[in-house]
């Protein structure tokens, strides 16, 4: 076969730029340890995710000193958890999988970015650095309202992150006289033990409960005010644990029907 | 009395006329999708819901990916085997017959995606291009798709015909070049579109019609990009064609090198179906190894196309010398840049050099994390197929036109302000869409404006951005208005006696010094399947294994809303009728052609 | 001219990408263009490429027939 010179130089430099190219990939995965969406997880059913251990409560877990998990359902045309809150210097590993149709879990002006298919769970770990925002784009078609589909990622500082739960019942209806007692629970997702407050704010009153709480428990606490000093009428209550609250509102009524008070939140 | 092609083979130029209208009347319909399209994103214009859009887009995508590039190249590969094997089809009857195979499947496929806009029918098919499971679309779409590929199939089969009848009659001789780039390319079509046929046939046909249950999205997904890689290099082959055999003769030369052209389109055959995992690099499933394979395999495929930048460039340089061109740079003054047909190759030639660097990142397995599924990949297949391929098939339309016609072109200057005004306008729009993809902008959204953040760019902003998009997608529709004038001026035109002959371009270096073995094409068709066993056996299977044949349970999401039983009887009672139509059309047509023609 | 016509509308459309491009490439060096000031070095641009196109060659053929401005 009859090469011109020139073409023969050509097909070396073009065959050098493609090892190379391959070559660079081969290293960044090989010695940076640049891991690709593959098929490290296990397939999952995309219409019982309720029964799934990973995917019934969509969440963030702590599961080393800076390491944390993050099970993330995309369906049309949402998120959940949104916003994903996870703390600064952090390793986050996202478990991401759908309900419905191919979405994908993209955080804006990042690389960090994957499909997300139904029966499949797309595993990635991210490095945070520092508190950012991130927005959080569906960027596969996934039917009429695929552009209202969107979520954001908060990294945090580590003093305002946190993975406390709070949940306060308490009575819709109480007689003057009786007192009224709103149940809280405080759990903390964290490993370690976290100190904090608790409080409650109804009417006038403000009660407060200094706690301690360890890593992966669940508090269980009763505040008891009397509702004579509140008077008769509608009042709202907050109970608070750092910048998590939860509220609702009580009824305190002379003569009360006995339907009985059911729980609000 | 001109020696044009229409003069050697009326018959066949009619054929070529058919095909190419048909493809015009797709770019109409898809420009006008596109314009809409680029002012609804950018929110410099909105009258349709947003919804719709997506409606718009699957028409947009089908109508010039499938229907304008596909209906244009088997129009250009029929002239490349009759003009190079000096020979008329075996049997015109069976060439109308694929030719209406195709036309009937775009047109049921078609319907199916416009009916989207009424509400009248619940048929609707806003599934886009890529048709991915769980959305589903109305049965016409995918049958319509297996009528026009099938279509092309027997096209193929038509050339081939003409191969081994012309092999019969010539044993000793080399494949002539065009003919071999059509069979090499259709050799690597037949393998790609196994992928989408079984995804169809097997699995989505069945779905939609309430055969089956469920599919495994991750499996026809895979399908489809087995099909939907090559299928690129399905578009992109006629225009290398182009640029091998027309190009050089327009640039008044020859071409550089025959051996390196046949070398160019074996690689083709072999390198282009083990590659579209590359299109799953983000897709949960599939081992990183199986990726890596698809990513080694394409890096390799930039050699054919970076070779071809060599071979046309030099065939251009000789081109100029022979015109009278001098120095190191001062030649290409003297190419003829008023020649639509070749200012027209050569710019969309420069463009493709642009879009190769966007591709190479999009190949590289890591980074394209960063752009994947991003603006930029719509800026990158617009500088591919909406440039490359698109600009070349419109500037050699200058050429075919009065060859198929007998007319003479309506006006030569309207014609290079046309392709010029194309290359302007795509310079803006996709180097808008490429740095709007780096600042993460998604594609394939109505409303790329969210709540919650926004986009931060790097340099200038992001409305500087959506106006360059909307300028460049109003330059690029006045010069498809252009275009048309110019297609309709010309079939307005008389018949001219004055036309320049069917020819294409001799070699410097001929086939006389390519190897004996780069003609074998079963060898290169088995090695070509060979590597595609190698690349898909083990991840289908993988897929397979962890998805199931059929897939978990789904939520589909249906696109057109009837009971399912109704959508059976329905498509049973359209395919029946379609499938006698066709019967019916095809006798008519035979009849008619019969008829017409001596 | 010293160049065809053609060739000189060619050479205009080669403008855009470059003008386009320079941009981003002056942003690396923390040169931010506007887009009016883009707009004007491509005027300016565009009239340097038509007088160096239509600037009679160095008198060594004759009279230029077609020199005529557009």
């Amino acid at each position: 076969m009859n090469i011109h010179a020139y073409e023969k130089l050509w097909l070396v430099a073009a065959m050098l730029l493609i090892v190379g190219f391959i070559a660079t990939i081969t290293y960044g995965s090989v010695a940076l340890g640049i891991t690709m969406v593959g098929d490290q997880q296990d397939t999952v059913e995309p219409t019982e995710l309720a029964d799934d251990d990973r995917f019934d409560d969509p969440r963030v877990e702590q599961v080393g000193e800076n390491e944390y998990e993050a099970y993330v359902v995309a369906q049309t045309f949402s998120f959940q958890p949104n916003p994903i809150e996870v703390p600064e210097d952090s390793d986050v590993t996202f478990y991401v999988t759908s309900r419905d149709v191919i979405h994908s879990f993209s955080l804006v002006g990042t690389n960090v970015n994957t499909m997300v298919i139904p029966g499949e769970v797309a595993e990635m770990t991210v490095e945070f650095d520092d508190p950012a925002e991130y927005g959080v784009v569906c960027n596969e078609y996934c039917g009429p309202g695929h552009h209202d589909m969107e979520g954001e990622v908060h990294v945090v500082s580590e003093d305002e992150f946190d993975l406390t739960e709070l949940e306060a019942d308490g009575p819709d209806e109480v007689e003057t006289g009786d007192e009224i007692s709103v149940d809280v629970t405080t759990e903390n997702r964290q490993l370690e033990a976290i100190e904090t407050t608790i409080t409650l704010e109804i009417g006038d009153e403000t009660l407060t409960e200094d706690v301690t709480i360890e890593g992966g428990e669940t508090l269980e606490t009763t505040f008891t005010v009397d509702s004579a000093t509140l008077g008769e009428g509608d009042h709202d209550w907050t109970v608070t644990v750092d910048d998590h609250t939860d509220s609702g509102t009580v009824t305190v009524a002379d003569d009360l029907e006995d339907d009985g008070g059911d729980d609000d939140e | 009395m001109s020696n044009a092609y229409i003069d050697q083979f009326p018959a066949e130029a009619k054929v070529i006329r058919a095909a190419f209208y048909s493809s015009f009347f797709a770019l109409a319909l898809g420009g006008v999708f596109g314009i809409i399209q680029t002012l609804h994103r950018t929110g410099y214009y909105r009258f349709i819901d947003s919804a719709d859009y997506y409606t718009v887009l699957t028409a947009h995508g089908v109508f010039l990916v499938i229907s304008f590039t596909i209906f244009f190249l088997v129009g250009i590969f029929t002239w490349a085997i009759t003009t190079s094997l000096d020979r008329g089809v075996e049997d015109l009857r069976f060439t109308w017959g694929w030719y209406g195979l195709m036309a009937v499947g775009i047109t049921l496929t078609g319907v199916a995606i416009l009916a989207g806009f009424t509400d009248a029918t619940d048929i609707s098919a806003s599934v886009l291009f890529t048709f991915y499971a769980p959305l589903q679309a109305h049965p016409l779409f995918y049958l319509g798709l297996v009528l026009f590929v099938v279509g092309t199939w027997f096209a193929g089969v038509d050339w081939f015909r003409s191969w081994w009848a012309w092999k019969a009659e010539n044993p000793d001789e080399r494949i002539p070049l065009p003919a071999f780039m059509v069979l090499t390319t259709m050799l690597m079509w037949y393998i790609a579109t196994l992928g989408v046929a079984a995804a169809i046939l097997l699995f989505l046909l069945p779905w939609s019609l309430g055969l089956i249950e469920s599919v495994n999205p991750l499996l026809t997904r895979t399908l489809f990009w087995f099909f939907g890689h090559p299928v690129v290099y399905f578009w992109l082959m006629p225009a290398y064609m182009m640029w091998y055999v027309l190009l050089p003769k327009i640039s008044g030369g020859k071409l550089f090198s025959d051996p390196l052209a046949r070398v160019v389109f074996v690689l083709f055959l072999i390198l282009s179906v083990p590659t579209g995992i590359h299109h799953q690099y983000l897709d949960p499933g599939i081992a990183e190894g199986f990726k890596f394979i698809a990513m080694t395999n394409t890096m390799f495929l930039l050699l054919p196309s970076l070779l071809t930048a060599f071979t046309v460039v030099a065939s251009m340089e000789h081109g100029a010398r022979q015109r009278g061109g001098e120095g190191y740079l001062g030649w290409l003054k003297a190419l003829p840049w008023r020649d639509p047909v070749f200012a027209g190759m050569a710019l969309a030639g420069l463009m493709f050099a642009a879009a190769g660097f966007s591709g190479m990142i999009n190949a590289g397995m890591n980074i394209n994390y960063l752009v994947h599924n991003t603006f930029w990949v719509v800026g990158h297949f617009h500088l591919t197929v909406g440039t490359a391929v698109a600009l070349t098939f419109m500037a050699v339309t200058y050429w075919f036109l009065p060859q198929v016609t007998g007319k003479q072109l309506w006006s030569r200057s309207v014609a290079l302000g046309q392709v010029v005004l194309w290359f302007v306008g795509m310079t803006f729009m996709s180097n808008a869409m490429h740095r709007g993809g780096l600042l993460g902008i998604p594609r394939r959204t109505a409303e790329p404006q969210y709540d919650g953040f926004e986009f931060e760019a790097a340099v200038g902003s992001v409305a500087e951005l959506d106006a360059q998009i909307a300028l460049g997608g109003v330059l690029l529709t006045l010069s498809l208005v252009l275009f048309f004038a110019n297609v309709v001026g010309t079939a307005l035109n008389g018949r001219s006696d004055d036309l320049p002959d069917n020819s294409y371009a001799g070699t410097l270096s001929g086939p006389e010094d390519a190897p004996q073995i780069l003609d074998n094409l079963k060898l290169w068709t088995a090695i070509a399947v060979v590597l595609v066993i190698f690349a898909y056996t083990f991840p289908l299977l993988s897929i397979i294994d962890r998805g199931g044949l059929f897939g978990p349970e789904l939520v589909e999401l249906p696109l057109s809303t009837l009971d399912l039983e109704s959508i059976s009887a329905l498509a049973l009672a359209v395919e029946q009728s379609t499938i006698a139509t066709l019967e019916t059309t095809a006798d008519t047509a035979t009849a008619v052609i019969a008829g017409v023609i001596p | 001219m010293r160049i065809s016509k053609g060739g000189l509308l060619v050479v205009l459309a080669l403008l855009a990408p470059l003008l386009v491009e320079l941009r981003t490439v002056l942003a690396w060096v923390n040169v931010e263009l506007s887009v009016l000031e883009s707009a004007a070095i491509g005027l300016i641009l565009v009239v340097a490429i038509f007088v160096w196109a239509f600037w009679p060659d160095n008198g060594n053929d004759g009279p230029t027939s077609d020199s005529s401005p557009r």
